[in-house]
């Protein structure tokens, strides 16, 4: 009796179980189970809001078609999804080793440049004296 | 992705957020196809309109997913459905309300109770709160909770209609939270 009265206040954290809730729309469930249902239904607007629009579904045969329809089509909504970022990583992937291979050949061609430069300047002093001599 | 059962939303969701692979989504929403579409039915009262909108929210969760982090999906979930429901009854005119999109789910409050549940009085609390409810309150709350009963026998039971005895037991439950929560409150 305790336990129970907590119960009122302790929300059940169990997560829904589709094939359950059809049985439970199709009154294939036992009083035990039945319970479980309507309580997690009084436990969660979510639950409660759903079960009272699947009610109104007249055949209720329906729902597993409409329910692989609906993951079919969201499926194929998600491999869309994945397979455009896909082609896009592969598109950016080239223009990304083309501006390393750049940039390192850059950094290259400067390093060699500026040491060329460095040598050129430790020459002309050297030379220099050789003409204030003549 | 049979194997990907056992894992529950919000491990599937920080997966996803760690690699931004569809796949966890590809698992995680199938699970609220269901009561998805019953939800749309409730507002809708049409299947096709339902299957039609089912697909929209999906669409709209996986490009907010993509966007923000969400930390109570159930919740958040069912607050993009019945916006979009809402939303698609106004736009028909047969619902004339104000609706405010607003994106932070809030949590099924299970944290607070859980807290009531802690304290050392609240069972004689609640024995006492449960006599402040109004007859038919108690009763139904009485019957269902305590008792065990289904709807339909409570509603035989009290005479009341199914719809009666669910509101019953949603409103009795939120006025036995507020009188705990106040009596907690104030022996504070």
């Amino acid at each position: 009796m305790d336990n129970k009265l907590l119960n009122i206040i302790s929300n059940s954290n169990k997560d829904i179980d589709n094939q359950k809730l059809m049985d439970y729309l199709s009154g294939k469930l036992s009083a035990e189970e039945k319970y479980e249902i309507e309580k997690q239904m009084a436990d969660s607007d979510f639950v409660n809001d759903a079960v009272e629009g699947l009610e109104d579904v007249k055949n209720k045969k329906d729902l597993s078609l409409f329910v692989e329809q609906l993951n079919t089509t969201l499926q194929k909504q998600l491999d869309k999804k994945k397979k455009r970022k896909k082609k896009r990583a592969l598109k950016d992937q080239p223009w990304l080793y083309f501006a390393i291979i750049l940039l390192l050949l850059l950094s290259i061609i400067s390093y060699i440049v500026i040491k060329k430069s460095l040598e050129n300047e430790k020459h002309i002093p050297s030379n220099l004296p050789r003409i204030e001599q003549k | 992705m049979q194997k990907l059962n056992h894992i529950d939303d919000k491990e599937l969701l920080n997966r996803f957020y760690s690699d931004h692979n569809n796949d966890w989504l590809g698992e995680l929403l199938p699970r609220y196809t269901l009561l998805l579409f019953g939800v749309c039915m409730k507002y809708l009262k049409n299947e096709e309109d339902a299957k039609d909108s089912v697909q929209q929210i999906f669409l709209k969760a996986i490009n907010e997913l993509h966007k923000y982090k969400v930390d109570y999906f159930k919740s958040w979930i069912y607050m993009i459905a019945k916006n979009h429901c809402l939303m698609k009854l106004r736009d028909k005119g047969k619902y004339s309300l104000e609706i405010t999109e607003r994106m932070s789910a809030t949590v099924d409050s299970t944290e607070d109770k859980n807290v009531l549940i802690e304290k050392d009085n609240t069972l004689n609390e609640m024995q006492a709160a449960l006599k402040q409810l109004n007859h038919e309150q108690a009763q139904c709350i009485t019957l269902f909770y305590l008792q065990k009963r289904s709807y339909t026998e409570v509603a035989e039971k009290t005479g009341l209609s199914m719809m009666q005895v669910k509101s019953n037991i949603q409103n009795g439950k939120r006025n036995l939270k507020l009188l705990l929560e106040k009596k907690i409150n104030h022996g504070q």
